[in-house]
């Protein structure tokens, strides 16, 4: 993602209304710190479930920040009901998850849960601001389906999962390509391309400066 | 066989981020320093708080695996993540989280060792009291690393 911290591109999170759950009050401060640091001034504090849930279903949230609430792993929870139960346009919100350790057996909760991606803690404020204008990034399909409901968690086009079928229409094959095939599944070098371009358009100043 | 839908919606966040005004990256990425930086006293103060708890726990455990015990000391070590980063002592969030992967191996495979979980209370305390040079903070890693790598599966770290 490669934010450069001492860009002079602007953003805006002034308007935004952005709902953060953490159970521990340091843990509350630390996002507060960072976020109204980044110019957010709309925030809703909840530490625990039941106030994130009110806050849903009576505001429209721009950017949930959501801890993983350990060792309950209830944050997963509050995301997966975000995703199923609390309706347009709240369940297409960026939800950023935050963890500080993540269980074995926690591992498949946290990949299913529905969150546009999961930061590790400690987190410096660069990392946050990178992870919320990647969030924010239009385009990403949003996926239902019985088994899991969120944002398409295959943001490269390089074919199914490792291992896996293909399940989806341009799937074209099940089976692993040729070593020297190109084509469906991106190389090496067109990866680290498109990484180099997606850091360019974050970098670009025109698209975040409204100024 | 499963049916998807797929959807693209519109970000309202995506739109709000180019509004207007708004602050430079540089000014916002400093300005959340700072703010951090006055819970500097805080964090230093809950780190020690969370680490006589753990203490207390370890020193009321015996020498077989308790459920309870182990599961305790997890909640305790787990909410310590992420404040050694703010008061300058990163190594000890490092410390912190090689100890949840001993405490979870432990929890996956019902065993204990004391031995394991008490080097890392130790290196806990090392690390947010003294200003080890940054090999030797390295080195204390590192070791804790391994110590908890070593209960990754059921069997190992016996003899």
């Amino acid at each position: 993602m490669g934010l450069d911290p001492t860009s002079r591109a602007r953003f805006n999170l002034k308007d935004a209304s952005v709902l953060l759950l953490d159970a521990t009050p340091l843990g509350m401060s630390i996002l507060v710190q960072i976020v109204t640091g980044l110019g957010a001034k709309t925030l809703h504090r909840c530490n625990d479930l039941e106030t994130a849930q009110t806050a849903v279903e009576g505001n429209q949230i721009d950017l949930a920040i959501v801890d993983s609430l350990p060792p309950s792993g209830e944050g997963y929870d509050f995301v997966q009901w975000m995703r199923r139960e609390a309706g347009e346009p709240n369940c297409y919100t960026p939800v950023l998850m935050t963890t500080s350790h993540t269980p074995r057996s926690q591992i498949s909760r946290a990949r299913d849960c529905g969150a546009n991606i999961i930061i590790k803690k400690p987190f410096p404020p660069i990392t946050v601001l990178e992870r919320i204008i990647w969030s924010s990034k239009e385009g990403r399909k949003f996926l239902f389906s019985e088994t899991y409901v969120g944002p398409d968690r295959r943001f490269r086009n390089i074919g199914p999962p490792k291992g896996g079928k293909g399940r989806r229409r341009e799937d074209f094959t099940a089976t692993p390509l040729p070593q020297n095939h190109v084509g469906l599944a991106d190389t090496v070098d067109q990866l680290a391309a498109r990484a180099r371009a997606e850091t360019a358009e974050i970098d670009d100043a025109p698209e975040l400066d409204g100024d | 066989m499963t049916t998807a839908r797929f959807t693209v919606p519109k970000q309202r966040l995506a739109q709000l981020l180019k509004t207007p005004g708004g602050l430079p990256v540089a000014e916002a990425i400093a300005a959340a320093q700072g703010n951090l930086a006055q819970l500097k006293p805080l964090c230093i103060g809950e780190l020690d708080r969370l680490l006589a708890t753990a203490e207390k726990i370890f020193a009321a455990l015996g020498s077989a695996y308790d459920e309870d015990g182990v599961g305790a000391l997890y909640e305790t070590a787990v909410r310590g993540i992420g404040l050694g980063d703010v008061c300058g002592a990163g190594s000890v969030d490092i410390a912190l989280h090689s100890l949840c992967d001993l405490l979870d191996h432990l929890q996956t495979h019902h065993r204990y060792d004391p031995e394991a979980v008490g080097v890392h209370l130790r290196a806990w305390k090392l690390l947010i009291s003294t200003e080890l040079p940054p090999e030797g903070a390295q080195a204390v890693l590192a070791g804790l690393n391994k110590v908890s790598a070593l209960y990754s599966s059921p069997k190992a770290g016996e003899g």
